[in-house]
């Protein structure tokens, strides 16, 4: 047998095919498709000011490995797409790129840049676009910032200059901290999208947050919408909680608990396979009803231990005087969101007398967390990380 | 008890950290600031989105130190995984396939102001900053760094299934050409298409993958290679022909017009144990 070429192949290749009626769900494969996911239901939202229409599900590249789940998310219809400059030591972009090419015009593509100064920046947009094979990118993201100040003058300079050179049409910025950074932008005005963590697992506030971005007409993305509670760990032993969470639509229930906020325009969680693809696209058909509801609570039980809701019942119970629901706000910036720094500058304005209390030195801890946090050893873990 | 959880506790980090805490492996540089160690649950504080990509392949913590000299400054991430397959994985996962691959270890590149390397259960990246040109550098601490750490130098057996003619292997940990039955594997990439070989538990395992995966793609033909095969075209996966021999599952995917499927699998196939 001899084989037809993938499109894959003639991407490579740079030939372009034409997109016919025809030409689409013609092989074995397809047949598949079709059963699993015939004709998914789509549901759009304007992306703030942008005015692009996006597609509730977006698709989130950085661990995909097989550039035929991408190329068949965007023919299925998915039209937003959103990697980064130091996804898989760069591969991703150069994947995606090749994955998209076909559709390119037709698709809202972003990238992001980590860098910290605006030579660096336009440097490394310069790369991704040639990675991706495109000549503009309709999202350009200042990647991980989580305090207003790291969103600096020279790095919204950069993202003006690469405005007027035709490199992207809109500015953005990501963030672990929507609860700051969405208001600072609000107010700021100098960014059109915001990318946020988002979950089920949040505090209200995030969502007061996000809501006064929409307000202020900011499009607003949702990453790390599974909530990270999905994430193997390995040695943690808690695989088959997590598996059967997993087999029972966890991660499909955390996805519909997001897209059931209209704040939020889309979404880019990560996909791996079509068997995902195939499940997440039902989120922008399926409601969110009770069924998912009491699965996100069994979910949030897993996580308790961990999880501090912020909720300030235990204000006062510490016979040392810890404010425990800000010590462990400023672990989750940490653990949570990836900011080591902030999270220990923070802790430290707590003042020197709360950086010298150890946990490890009571003998019997008089704080109840009426949700099961697992409230010394998570303060041990701040003491030994910033204290 | 405890004491003896500690020192095995100090022991494990003491030959863990040998790799990293030492910035002054190449002349004139030094730490600048304390090392810092990050396991599968803080790996975000440090690498943010980028840590997914880590935890898939099965990591265990990682050791980061930045050195400087003068106003050069080097950061060392010595990254332990759970054996030396899932350290090629991400070190084959995170270079770039089209420069050349060096003898370091299981392998290794070095870039103007980048390199990385893979040895024994440990993943090495070295990333200079701010200049353009680190070369010379980045030799002398992959050098030193590559001798201080123990294990494994020969790249994975499974690297050697593959017939020659590959521009990079590179171990999928998830979903191997995006059918999530084919849950990890290598894949080799060809001018013609990709290879894939993946290793099941036992020889009734890989035989119920195939058998779902022939239900999957339901208009398949019967092929003639190692124990069970067939073969069919996708829209997405271009020509596909797949195998089982024993436990391996194996083939070809993405084959370009007019490429003889069987052959090329029934090729791959005799080189499987
Ligand atoms: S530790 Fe418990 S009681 Fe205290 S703020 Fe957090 S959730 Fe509320
Ligand atoms: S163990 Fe920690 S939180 Fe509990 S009472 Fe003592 S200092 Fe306060």
């Amino acid at each position: 047998m001899t084989y037809r070429s993938s499109r894959r192949s003639f991407l490579t290749a740079g030939v372009v095919l034409p997109l016919t009626g025809a030409t689409l769900w013609q092989e074995t494969a397809d047949r598949q498709a079709a059963s699993s996911a015939s004709a998914p239901q789509f549901s759009y939202r304007v992306l703030g000011k942008t005015g692009l229409k996006v597609t509730t599900l977006g698709f989130g590249c950085m661990i995909t490995s097989d550039a035929g789940v991408i190329e068949r998310a965007a023919d299925l219809g998915i039209n937003y797409f959103d990697t980064a400059r130091g996804y898989q030591g760069g591969n991703n972009e150069r994947m995606v790129g090749a994955a998209l090419k076909r559709k390119r015009a037709s698709l809202v593509l972003s990238s992001k840049s980590g860098a910290r100064d605006k030579q660096r920046a336009l440097a490394d947009l310069d790369t991704s676009l040639r990675e991706l094979g495109t000549d503009h990118l309709d999202v350009w993201y200042l990647h991980g910032k989580n305090s207003p100040d790291e969103v600096s003058d020279e790095l919204v300079e950069a993202q003006q200059i690469a405005k007027q050179q035709g490199k992207i049409r809109f500015a953005g910025v990501s963030t672990h901290d929507p609860k700051v950074i969405v208001p600072a932008m609000a107010r700021k005005g100098v960014m059109d999208v915001v990318l946020v963590t988002y979950n089920f697992s949040m505090d209200p506030g995030v969502a007061a947050a996000i809501e006064q971005g929409n307000k202020a007409r900011l499009g607003i993305v949702a990453m790390k919408v599974m909530a990270g509670g999905f994430r193997e760990r390995p040695g943690r032993g808690d695989s088959g909680t997590r598996e059967k969470l997993k087999r029972a639509g966890a991660m499909l229930a955390a996805l519909k608990w997001v897209l059931k906020d209209r704040n939020v325009h889309t979404t880019i969680p990560s996909m791996t396979d079509m068997d995902q693809l195939d499940e997440n696209l039902r989120a922008m058909a399926e409601p969110y009803g009770a069924a998912e509801e009491k699965l996100l609570a069994r979910q949030l039980d897993f996580i308790t231990p961990l999880y501090c809701r912020m909720c300030g019942e235990c204000t006062g119970m510490c016979a040392r005087g810890l404010p425990v629901a800000d010590i462990l706000r400023h672990l989750t910036y940490t653990e949570g969101y990836g900011q080591f720094a902030l999270g220990r500058e923070e802790f430290l304005k707590l003042g020197p007398a709360v950086a010298a209390v150890r946990c490890a030195d009571c003998e019997r801890c008089t704080v109840q967390c009426p949700f099961g946090v697992q409230v010394t050893a998570r303060l041990r873990r701040a003491q030994e990380l910033f204290a | 008890m405890k004491a003896v959880k500690t020192f095995l506790l100090i022991l494990v980090a003491a030959s863990f950290a040998g790799a990293a805490d030492d910035c002054r492996l190449a002349s004139g540089w030094k730490p600048d600031g304390p090392s810092r160690t990050f396991t599968a649950d803080d790996l975000y504080e440090y690498l943010d989105g980028g840590a997914e990509g880590y935890l898939i392949f099965g990591f265990v913590r990682l050791e980061h130190q930045t050195c400087a000299k003068g106003a050069d400054s080097l950061v060392i991430d010595v990254s332990e995984m759970n054996d030396p397959d899932a350290a090629y994985g991400l070190f084959a996962a995170r270079r770039d396939p089209r420069q050349p691959l060096r003898r370091i270890g299981m392998g290794g590149e070095i870039l103007p102001n980048r390199a990385s390397f893979a040895k024994g259960k440990y993943y090495v990246e070295l990333t200079a900053m701010p200049g353009e040109e680190y070369r010379p550098t980045l030799r002398v601490f992959t050098v030193a760094l590559e001798k201080r750490l123990t294990g494994r130098s020969t790249p994975p057996g499974a690297l050697a299934w593959f017939p020659r003619g590959h521009t990079s292997v590179r171990l999928i940990p998830r979903s191997v050409l995006g059918l999530r039955p084919l849950k990890r594997g290598y894949v080799a990439e060809y001018s013609n298409g990709q290879a894939f070989v993946v290793t099941e538990a036992t020889a009734q395992s890989a035989a119920a993958v195939l058998a779902a995966l022939r239900r999957r793609f339901a208009g398949a033909k019967e092929a003639k290679v190692a124990d069970e095969a067939f073969e069919f075209n996708d829209r997405y996966l271009g020509g596909v022909c797949i195998f089982r021999k024993g436990h391996y599952l194996g083939g070809y995917a993405h084959l370009h017009k007019g490429t003889e499927g069987v052959s090329l699998a029934r090729t791959l196939a005799s080189r499987l144990p």
